[in-house]
């Protein structure tokens, strides 16, 4: 075969689409920044310096419905007042003055920088200029309307004093159910996934009645009903709590069934065959092959259950509890039902938060770790 | 086995094959992909049932209704291609579970009888490792010994090496051969020519869902009587 000559004619040239290098990268970044950080200052530091300094109702807070009657009344103006200051009012319109400059230079330059490093500081820069607008507009809306109505009901701590104890309580309560709802629940699960693989419709039947009744009705329904149905129903005599326990491992067994079905679904056939043609009963195959391994598979979603029930049980709300029964949302509910004041409300929200955060942070490296495959040879084994 | 069929939903797989094999045969069946013959592997030992057709094991018939095939299957250990190891054991577990769990072994005995298996294959020196730290030609060894200390009167291979990197071939078909020369009975599913006539006994070649031609390895390779046995011979040598 002959190689072919070289042809004489030119190789056509691409133009040059790259227009000329933009300017300024860092500053982009550097506004950005800075925006957030001014919103945040002027707010945070004019807030301390109210909290801090000689307290008054003004006149500008009773016309906002603060009265003097109101207990905690001056420290709800304070925020009314700091919120409403020249140094937070310089701070938004800074802010959205620096945030908006750093979202039009970075949004009008970054197509034009010249390295990846330079271009993603100039992106990033914009994306947080418009963060910080946003804030600031958020902000000012907000600081428009009724801030001190907001505040006297939201943010007044004083009428809190003497529910620390009540509090806790609440937290204790609201974990047990929590735990013990779970822990029910992943043991009716795993019986009820395993029923509902089954080969035979007549097995499969009555885990799916089961499964999709409860996944199919309202928790809050079903704690109410379930209340009567043991004391009217059954003449089960038992405390509320306990109720609320049972109803929340049968909700949760259904959901997690589900979990596990999956799981053990997600398992290779190989596996399965592999077990069985050594001579396992199907049941062994189950036991030592295939659920060790769905096991590992189903934690980041059954902690994402747990995460799920842990607020649900804010639900037993609608039972009568007894006090010392109280969940941490029940608690708060009494507590705003005797004083009208729902900044219980805000910290039982902290109270949640402050369990589910974690939580949540666990999942997400747990389900990291399981992508990243490690799990297989890092488990515990037989 | 007897006039099997197996079909699956409407696609016929398995067109009726006879066949039969004796103690100490090394039945190898080649052939297109698609042309049945892993499902015949596994109609072998029931992990497919056939739709019609009978299946004996010494003579007794394991397509019964009534035939206990947990029974029947440790007498017919399973290699397959994906290995199918659990990964969530060592090596030495693997091998050891069926031993304790199904036949009774203590865990001395079959402690003892899985180092000896894993040794055989060349593998003694990585019972405590997982799956997972293996290589495939070394999970494959170790899923080898897995089903040889149940110690089976019938070895099957489901294409053993197709999974795996040509380097890590020759030790997987060195153990099978060593198997063969102790007088394993064995049959063989393979795309390995060169082990098909080496030590195969007989070979079969399959293709859409019928046994085509079947007869002494070195006579088929070198005297072919079907068109298809033909080409399918001259597409792959």
């Amino acid at each position: 075969m002959a190689v072919r000559e070289a042809t004489s004619i030119e190789p056509e040239v691409a133009p040059d689409v790259r227009g000329p290098t933009a300017p300024l990268p860092a500053t982009v970044l550097a506004l950005g920044i800075a925006s957030l950080v001014v919103i945040a200052l002027g707010v945070v530091v004019s807030q301390v310096n109210y909290a801090l300094s000689d307290r008054v109702l003004t006149q500008n807070c009773l016309d906002e419905e603060i009265s003097s009657t109101d207990n905690g009344a001056i420290g709800v103006c304070s925020i009314v007042e700091a919120l409403e200051d020249p140094l937070s009012t310089g701070a938004l319109y800074l802010g959205i003055g620096l945030g908006g400059s750093a979202l039009v230079l970075g949004a009008s330059t970054y197509r034009r920088m010249d390295s990846k490093r330079r271009r993603d500081q100039a992106i990033t820069g914009a994306v947080l200029g418009s963060q910080a607008v946003l804030l600031a507009a958020a902000i000012l809306w907000f600081r428009s309307a009724s801030p001190g109505l907001f505040a006297k009901h939201f943010l007044n701590f004083a009428d809190l004093q003497g529910y620390g104890g009540a509090f806790v309580r609440g937290a204790r309560n609201t974990l047990i159910m929590a735990f013990a709802g779970e822990l029910g629940g992943i043991v009716i699960g795993l019986v009820l996934g395993i029923l509902a693989l089954s080969q035979r419709r007549a097995v499969r039947a009555p885990a799916r009645i089961y499964i999709n009744f409860f996944r199919g009705t309202p928790l809050i329904w079903q704690l109410a009903t379930g209340y009567f149905l043991l004391l009217f129903g059954f003449g089960i005599r038992i405390s509320g709590l306990v109720v609320a326990i049972i109803v929340f491992a049968l909700n949760t067994g259904a959901y997690a069934a589900e979990v596990f079905r999956a799981g053990i679904q997600s398992i290779e056939r190989g596996q399965m065959e592999a077990a069985r043609s050594l001579g396992m009963s199907y049941i062994q195959a189950m036991r030592y092959a295939i659920v060790p391994q769905a096991v590992r598979r189903v934690i980041p979603p059954l902690m994402n259950e747990f995460v799920i029930l842990i607020k649900d049980t804010a639900l037993v709300v609608v039972l009568g509890l007894t006090a010392n029964e109280y969940d941490i949302f029940t608690t708060a509910r009494e507590g705003q039902s005797a004083t009208f004041n729902a900044s219980f409300f805000t910290v039982a929200a902290i109270g949640y938060l402050i369990v589910t955060l974690p939580l949540i942070r666990l999942v997400n490296a747990a389900e990291k770790r399981l992508r990243s495959g490690l799990v297989g040879i890092a488990g515990a084994g037989g | 086995m007897d006039n099997v069929h197996k079909w699956f939903g409407n696609l016929h797989v398995l067109k009726g094959v006879d066949l039969e094999m004796y103690h100490r045969d090394v039945v190898v069946v080649v052939g297109p992909s698609g042309g049945g013959k892993s499902t015949l592997l596994r109609c072998v030992s029931m992990l497919e049932v056939p739709t019609t057709g009978r299946v004996f094991f010494e003579d007794r018939d394991i397509t019964d209704i009534r035939a206990n095939l947990n029974e029947v299957r440790t007498h017919i250990g399973i290699v397959f291609q994906a290995y199918n190891l659990f990964p969530h054991m060592t090596a030495l577990r693997n091998v050891t579970l069926a031993l304790e769990k199904v036949l009774g072994l203590s865990d001395d005995e079959a402690h003892d009888r899985a180092l000896d298996q894993l040794a055989r294959v060349g593998m003694g020196h990585k019972a405590s490792a997982y799956p997972g730290q293996l290589s495939g030609g070394q999970q494959q060894r170790v899923a080898i010994a897995r089903a040889l200390a149940m110690d089976p009167k019938l070895m099957l291979f489901d294409e053993p090496t197709s999974a795996l990197d040509p380097e890590l071939v020759g030790d997987v078909l060195e153990a099978m051969r060593k198997l063969a020369e102790n007088g394993m009975t064995m049959v063989v599913v393979t795309h390995e020519m060169g082990f098909a006539r080496e030590v195969g006994t007989h070979l079969v070649f399959m293709d859409q869902g019928v046994v085509v031609e079947e007869g002494r390895p070195t006579e088929v390779f070198a005297n072919p009587q079907h068109e298809r046995t033909r080409a399918f011979l001259s597409r792959i040598l």
